[in-house]
């Protein structure tokens, strides 16, 4: 955005402005776009799950408000606005206020470090993947915060299960996500991006391979079941089925949301909806290599940069929209796996999410990060590290390397869940014989 | 050690998943379930004693309201006590179609019950619209033959309303081709999803001797394993021609009640094929004996029951030999069923509790009269 500024101010106009005013202008710019951008997305969001669950139930869904219902969430909105704003009178009124504001701002700065396109970020923190899931986790005290003020079972029993299931999910969720940045060597969400240019290989450093913008984290068996462990543990973290536990509406009403209604209502359901947009975003750009694609490459190869001066910024504008595309188009096919789960399954049980996350899903994804060092050590380090198994193979080239890797990996990672999976299914059986010693025993009905 | 102290809940008589307006009274610790009440009696509306100011003839639309799932079986059962004490026949023809719409009922009944369970684990109205899809296509037909969708109001003392019509057969027929398909798709959103078991294997377990002792019937005692099914048992009407099974589970959780119910729908289509076969055409006598219609009962009393779907439905009446019974009582499944709900729920948790009570099948317009 920078060069872009600059060209058409300084080149173009002739304005000669100094640099500061460039930088405002085009972070003004930056900013703007975003906040506009986030809303809008979300009111899209609820018509499109509306739309797609309906079509999994045989119904046709909202399409009476504007062409094909394209504007029921604007109508949902103007509703929500003139909704009577109840307090409870035995809530605490301040805490009743700022749990929602709690609970949606944090959300909102998590675009912050989203990457939408080559050099289209808002700021490009060294330390941005470790941003976006720290103030993530805030937005939990919001929703404590309602549960607790609104002095009512219902929404306490909600806000404990989300306080404890956003806090047992952050962690597989954060180890699955270790891989990247040990892939990419650095936390700043564009370096992983940027890592994922190239083809599979690309990881290997191979000059020659073309730029197609495929080199995706998933294609590896490391990240593919990082990318597995971390969709789940964002299900929960979004608070989607099957693990929209904290306000299942058939057992709590609507958990920590219970005494709320109007807009601060709509704050809670903008929060989560633009929390389960940017992980869908977040799982798209860490292992679907957010805007890479095939394209963009060459594209910012031609634009105008500061390496590039005779670039022509038109491709600067070409490169960010296809890349956004990329982007959006990988996040709205997560979203919509999210959607079809909500239409398909029903949620599970608090004890039975604890036991998934604490028994399977972490160990899983440590054994995972093993994986992740053995990958980076047989694919980056050469016989001058001194390892082993490539000395043994005697000097072999990048693609050889890159096949070891996977094979050493793609076993580790099977067996690991596959002795994972056992031990639980085990533990299933268990039960299901200290049910049988009681002397009842499980099987089918028979005729009689 | 952590001291925890128990909470008191109201689930209801607002709720989303009570079916009704019902109330448990809840006491939990953290997320166990130490004690539950069930209460209810929020939606009575003096039932059993506006009939005794009602004619015969004039109870038989109420009895639609008990259960607005299956009108048909209510008036079933009413309309045999009402027989039973008048001593009344019914015609062979009458009879088929009685049978015909009652099993039709069990299905479109276990069709939604089904569904309504599913979405009380949580799963976000699709099993639930796929149950109610069903529904819908039998109460087309009830439509049909009677005029009304879900209070059909459709028998009378001594046979029906009125004949089916010419286009019903043929639309049960294609109907009954359909059904085999969605019966084994409900199976098998139960039995291939890993959730759905784990959320219901083992879970509100009813033992067979506490089942029986507190007088529950229906797929819920015969999820416990007791094979009792008044068709059977005390065949009315003409059930006794029907070659049926009746399925019983074996650890009595709601998973055993699921499958139950899923083989019941299988069976209660074995049944309508029967009919289909047996059916007399329509010259073999009337069906709807308009001269009986004001019956005046000699003094006595009599007790029917049918296996309505959701368990034992009688009605008792008390004659004093007027056009009004003098006693007219329900004996409602729905509402000895909920009775065991504490037990089911002891020990389990509070995401448990919807499941249990979506298990057992209630309808609140019949546990409270």
């Amino acid at each position: 955005m920078y060069d872009v500024v600059d060209f058409l101010l300084n080149t173009q106009l002739g304005l000669n402005s100094p640099d500061w005013v460039v930088m405002l202008i085009s972070h003004l710019v930056v900013v703007g776009m975003l906040f506009a951008v986030a809303p809008l997305q979300v009111l899209f969001l609820t018509y499109y799950e509306r739309r797609a669950i309906a079509r999994m139930q045989d119904r046709v869904g909202p399409n009476r408000v504007g062409y094909e219902g394209l504007l029921q969430p604007v109508a949902d909105g103007v509703k929500m606005f003139t909704k009577e704003d109840i307090v409870p009178d035995s809530a605490d009124k301040i805490v009743h206020l700022l749990a929602p504001i709690v609970a949606a701002a944090p959300v909102l700065y998590m675009f912050a470090v989203l990457p939408w396109g080559p050099n289209m970020i808002a700021v490009d923190l060294p330390t941005g993947l470790l941003f976006f899931f720290a103030i993530s986790s805030i937005s939990t005290v919001g929703l404590l915060m309602a549960g607790w003020a609104s002095n009512n079972k219902f929404a306490l029993l909600g806000a404990m299960r989300a306080v404890a299931q956003v806090v047992s999910y952050e962690i597989p969720a954060l180890l699955s996500l270790l891989f990247a940045v040990m892939f990419a060597g650095s936390m700043s969400l564009m370096a992983i991006v940027e890592a994922q240019g190239g083809l599979f290989i690309s990881t290997t450093d191979v000059p020659s391979v073309p730029d197609l913008g495929l080199g995706w984290f998933v294609f590896t068996p490391v990240g593919f079941l990082a990318f597995v462990c971390f969709f789940i543990a964002a299900l929960a973290e979004g608070e989607r089925t099957p693990f929209d536990i904290p306000e299942a509406d058939s057992e709590i009403v609507a958990g920590y949301m219970t005494e709320y209604s109007g807009m601060k209502f709509a704050m809670f359901y903008l929060a989560q909806y633009i929390l389960n947009f940017l992980l869908c975003a977040i799982t798209a750009t860490i292992f679907f290599g957010g805007w890479q694609g095939p394209g963009v490459a060459w594209l910012v190869s031609q634009s105008l940069s500061a390496d590039n001066p005779a670039g022509n910024p038109v491709y600067n504008v070409l490169a960010g929209m296809l890349g956004t595309f990329y982007l959006l188009a990988k996040t709205y096919m997560f979203f919509f796996v999210m959607v079809a789960l909500r239409g398909a399954f029903p949620r599970l049980r608090i004890d039975q999410l604890m036991n998934f996350g604490w028994k399977f899903l972490i160990p899983l994804t440590m054994i995972n990060i093993l994986s992740a060092a053995l990958w980076i050590a047989i694919t980056r380090w050469g016989t001058a590290q001194g390892f082993g198994i490539i000395e043994f193979a005697g000097e072999p080239g990048n693609l050889v390397r890159w096949v070891i890797a996977f094979a050493v990996t793609l076993v580790i990672n099977v067996a690991a869940y596959w002795f994972l999976a056992r031990l639980n299914v085990q533990d299933h059986a268990a039960r299901q014989a200290a049910l049988t010693a009681g002397g009842l025993a499980v099987s089918p009905p028979r005729s009689a | 050690m952590i001291t925890t102290d128990e909470l008191q809940i109201n689930i209801g008589p607002q709720h989303p998943s009570t079916h009704g307006v019902f109330r448990m009274l809840l006491t939990v610790d953290g997320e166990t379930v130490v004690h539950l009440e069930p209460v209810f009696g929020y939606l009575h509306r003096n039932h059993e004693q506006l009939a005794e100011v009602n004619t015969y003839l004039q109870n038989m639309p109420y009895t639609d309201r008990l259960d607005y799932f299956n009108s048909m079986a209510n008036n079933h059962a009413y309309a045999l006590a009402v027989e039973k004490l008048a001593g009344i026949e019914v015609p062979e023809r009458a009879e088929y179609i009685r049978v015909l719409m009652v099993e039709l009922t069990r299905i479109l009944n276990h069709a939604g019950a089904l569904g309504f369970m599913i979405n009380d684990m949580g799963a976000w109205q699709t099993p639930l619209a796929f149950g109610i899809r069903e529904r819908e296509k039998i109460l087309d037909l009830f439509e049909l033959v009677s005029g009304a969708r879900m209070m059909c109001n459709y028998f009378r003392f001594g046979g029906v309303v009125r004949d089916i019509p010419d286009e019903f057969i043929p639309r049960m027929k294609k109907l009954m081709i359909a059904m085999p398909a969605y019966m084994d798709e409900l199976e098998r959103l139960l039995r291939e999803n890993e959730i759905l078991l784990a959320r219901s294997e083992g879970i509100g377990i009813l033992p067979r001797e506490v089942a029986v002792s507190y007088g529950v019937t229906g797929p819920v005692l015969r999820g416990s394993g007791i094979a009792y099914d008044i068709r059977k048992a005390e065949p009315y009407s003409i059930y006794d021609r029907f070659d049926f099974d009746v399925p019983v589970g074996s650890v009595g959780d709601v998973y055993d009640r699921f499958l139950v119910r899923i083989e019941e729908m299988r069976q209660s289509r074995r049944i309508l094929e029967q009919i289909i076969e047996q059916l007399p055409d329509a010259s073999g006598g009337h069906i709807n004996p308009k001269a009986r219609q004001n019956v005046r009962p000699p003094v006595g009393d009599a007790y029917a029951r049918v296996e309505s779907p959701k368990g034992e439905l009688g009605f008792y009446l008390v004659s004093d030999g007027g056009t009004k019974p003098y006693r007219y009582k329900v004996r409602a499944p729905s509402f000895i069923n909920l009775t065991p709900l504490g037990d089911m729920c002891r020990g389990y948790k509070v995401a448990d509790i919807v499941v249990i009570l979506g298990s057992i099948d209630i309808v609140m317009g019949e546990v409270d009269r």
